[in-house]
């Protein structure tokens, strides 16, 4: 099927095809292979992908009104493609990054030097709801706050972007992984003509990050994953990646905690764990030290971990540096840490909480998009040139009341890859979250769980508001 | 391993169990439907009901006059559409064919990282199919062979288990799960019909036969007894044959191998105790059932033995004290 009724856009980087209409030299195989389908096959590529889906039961769940259902995600089976050279690029960016911000963590945690020296304002670390007083004074072992971090990355005309760093609890490695193995078994002999570098090694990476994390003397150290259960909406991620790397699955109601250790209830009774990656958010994971009405954490957990009889991945408190107030500092971080300029670069962001930059965006909120700052998904922000005249106004009205919740960047031209919609294809916006590993060194795999927006003309991306997900292919040179 | 993940492959293993269990006994049920009396579809029916403690949506079932049979054709067909779909998607009937296969995929969903990944994928695949049918699809064409697929299915569900899934603590708790529940459907059977020959005004052979052919039993007589189908020779051999697959022996036999095979909870005395239990049971089958009459007094301990062995597995190594 031919691409004659594909849209190009000059303003808008496709990442198949130049502004002239051939296709970039990284995409020709791709781009000949699908030229050279039938309707007919591509419709059984997609339903292949769907029903490799719908039997392994891949699933994520939504909250409805009335009651909780398990939901396919959409994955369209037309793989996006990177050049070697952009990887690399962003493999030495990610890799700078993930450093700068577990720096910055001890610092802000400890002795404050970043704040001291006039380069981040400290009312807006200390305002911020996700810096956790109780861990101040704390050292993370080895220094790591931070061991698995999700990064959103959008490319425009200008190059790639970082949107946000995802330190808490982020998610979508497993659809990486199912995408990955969905639309290799689909488009087996382009998979193999692509040189595709493999994502598989993920699992061990990850094994291998949290051994590295255990407690001093722990040589054969036992995992757990820590779930808020099968109704989380990650659910299946969970079990996915303790099965990955062969660890238990707990729940809160499984773990014990005394004398400062913990304990997982077996069948053989109370066994000691060494290390959990957790998927709990901070405030549920101790109810004596954040939140007590948490039914999913476990008493006493903070204390083992603050003894360093236990591990927690990620630590608590490492929201702080994904807010987005405190992400617009992140490049000057890279340069008071590390003395080096950032690799990748972040979306230029203003702060309301700076009357110039406030009065920036009131003036042109037609134009940008705004964000209020606790929240996440996609949830609580504004698409400018999306918005009505009346949301505009009632949005301005809670920025005014509330500046410092609020930050404002430029509408990005998200770039766009081919997908097949309606038996036909179309270019849809799309973002790409790759999984960045840190216990005493950085392990990234050459892959991503690359969002795509399947309603036409959206930028929302998220899987709950409608978007879906595709492979992204990294190819070895 | 996790207490929490031991409790829920247990239990998928009872479920899958159940679920086996109700299809081949529908596949049977609806099967005579095709060519057998009247007397015996309703004995049937008793039967099933009686075996998992359930009255049929519609009371009582009645059971029909012989010499009119021709006026009552339609009548029991009617009626047997809706038992079968009472039994078989029935989402407030938490023994019909669908709550099984829902509430062992459920558990498997849980627990999809203590099993293989085919397993998983198998039950899956038979739950989707459940889930897009109603009585209606299955019963124009051929029930019989409807329930006859999913029989398979749940064989091949076991097969997929039996080769691909590592004999860890999570198998022998899968199986423990299983063999109690074959028990206690067994013992439980085998009482409904005991009970229903009772109120029944002729000891029929042929109930006999069909109780055989559920347990896959039949064939086995036939090549043991080479008589007809006595009730002691048929209820000594799906008691106490240790060669039978599925009698109540062989099945205590494994479950207590698969104890011993998991060895001590944190209270050593506890899973001692159930490991006792599970070979009080067995005695009770080889030595005391081949001298004894009150077979029915009989069934009935076991099946409360084996209440109490469910019990005690549970305190011993998913809910004890911590």
């Amino acid at each position: 099927m031919d691409f004659d009724k594909y849209d190009l856009d000059s303003s808008i980087y496709d990442e198949m095809f130049l502004t002239d209409g051939a296709p970039r030299e990284h995409c020709s195989q791709l781009h000949d292979t699908l030229a050279d389908f039938s309707a007919e096959e591509l419709d059984g590529i997609q339903e292949r992908v769907n029903r490799s889906f719908s039997n392994e039961g891949i699933t994520f769940t939504v909250y409805g009104d009335e009651e909780a259902s398990e939901r396919i995600i959409p994955i369209d089976c037309i793989p996006r493609v990177m050049c070697g050279e952009d990887w690399r690029r962003l493999e030495a960016g990610l890799t700078q990054r993930i450093e700068a911000l577990n720096r910055f963590l001890e610092d802000v945690y400890g002795e404050g030097r970043i704040i001291e020296d006039g380069v981040i304002p400290e009312d807006l670390v200390l305002s911020c709801p996700q810096y956790r007083t109780q861990m101040r004074g704390f050292s993370a072992p080895h220094g790591t706050w931070v061991g698995i971090c999700g990064t959103d990355l959008v490319r425009t005309n200008d190059g790639f972007r970082v949107l946000e760093d995802n330190l808490r609890v982020p998610s979508g490695v497993s659809y990486m992984l199912a995408n990955r193995k969905a639309t290799k078994a689909s488009l087996r002999r382009l998979y193999r003509r692509s040189r595709v570098r493999e994502v598989e090694g993920y699992g061990q990476a990850l094994l291998e990050t949290l051994r590295e994390l255990a407690p001093e003397g722990r040589s054969d150290p036992s995992i757990a994953l820590l779930t808020p259960g099968v109704y989380n909406s990650a659910f299946y991620e969970h079990m996915f990646l303790a099965r990955e790397i062969g660890a238990e699955l707990v729940e809160g109601r499984d773990l014990l905690a005394r004398d400062g250790f913990v304990y997982m209830i077996t069948t053989a009774g109370p066994e000691r764990v060494d290390v959990i990656y957790r998927r709990v958010d901070d405030d549920f994971i101790d109810p004596r030290v954040f939140r007590p009405d948490s039914l999913l954490g476990v008493p006493g957990l903070i204390e083992a971990y603050k003894r360093g009889n236990v591990a927690l991945v990620n630590a608590p408190g490492t929201g702080v540096a994904d807010d987005k107030s405190v992400y617009a500092y992140v490049p000057d971080m890279i340069r008071y840490y590390l003395s080096e300029e950032a690799i990748l670069e972040n979306v230029d962001t203003r702060l309301c909480r700076r009357p110039e930059d406030l009065e920036y965006t009131l003036d042109n909120l037609r134009d940008l998009v705004v964000k209020r700052v606790g929240e996440s998904g996609g949830y609580g922000m504004l698409v400018g040139p999306h918005s009505t005249a009346k949301e505009r106004e009632e949005y301005a009205e809670q920025v005014r009341a509330n500046p410092a919740d609020f930050i404002s960047q430029p509408t990005l031209a998200l770039s766009r890859a081919p997908c097949l919609i309606e038996g036909g294809f179309e270019p849809r916006h799309v973002d790409l979250r790759p999984f960045v590993l840190h216990g005493r060194k950085t392990r990234i795999v050459p892959g991503a769980f690359c969002r795509v927006a399947l309603r036409r003309g959206s930028l929302v991306v998220n899987s709950s508001q409608g978007g879906g997900g595709k492979d992204l292919w990294v190819l070895a040179d | 391993m996790l207490s929490r993940s031991a409790q829920g492959l247990y239990w998928m293993g009872r479920y899958m169990e159940r679920a086996e269990r109700l299809c081949r006994l529908l596949q049977l049920q609806t099967a005579a439907l095709v060519d057998k009396p009247v007397r015996e579809i309703d004995f049937g029916w008793v039967r099933i009901y009686a075996s998992i403690d359930r009255s049929p949506p519609f009371g009582q079932i009645q059971v029909h006059d012989e010499a009119d049979y021709t006026r009552v054709d339609d009548f029991i067909l009617a009626e047997s559409y809706t038992l079968a779909d009472d039994l078989t998607f029935e989402r407030s009937n938490p023994d019909s064919v669908w709550s099984c296969f829902a509430l062992g995929r459920e558990n498997a969903r849980q627990m999809r990282h203590c099993i293989s990944a085919e397993m998983w994928i198998r039950l899956n695949l038979a739950y989707l199919r459940v889930q897009d049918l109603s009585i209606q699809d299955i019963w124009t064409v051929s029930p019989e062979s409807f329930y006859a697929e999913m029989s398979a299915e749940m064989d091949t569900f076991s097969g997929v288990a039996a080769s691909t899934m590592y004999r860890d603590e999570g198998w022998s708790f899968m199986q423990l799960g299983r063999l109690i529940e074959r028990v206690q459907l067994s013992a439980s059977l085998l009482l409904a019909h005991l009970d229903a020959s009772k109120s029944s005004e002729e000891d029929s052979e042929a109930d006999w036969i069909s109780l055989l052919r559920v347990c896959h039993a039949l064939e086995a007589y036939n090549r043991k007894h080479s008589v007809e189908a006595r009730p002691r020779l048929a209820l000594d051999l799906l008691v106490t044959d240790p060669q039978l697959p599925a009698s109540i022996r062989r099945s205590l036999d494994m479950a207590a191998a698969e104890l011993v095979a998991i060895g001590d909870g944190p209270d050593a005395r506890s899973s001692d105790a159930a490991r006792r239990l599970a070979g009080r049971l067995g005695s009770l089958v080889r030595y005391e059932w081949p001298d004894r009459d009150d077979l029915e007094r009989l069934l009935r301990q076991i099946d409360r033995l084996c209440r109490d062995l469910h019990q005690r597995v549970s305190a011993s190594y998913f809910d004890y004290e911590v």
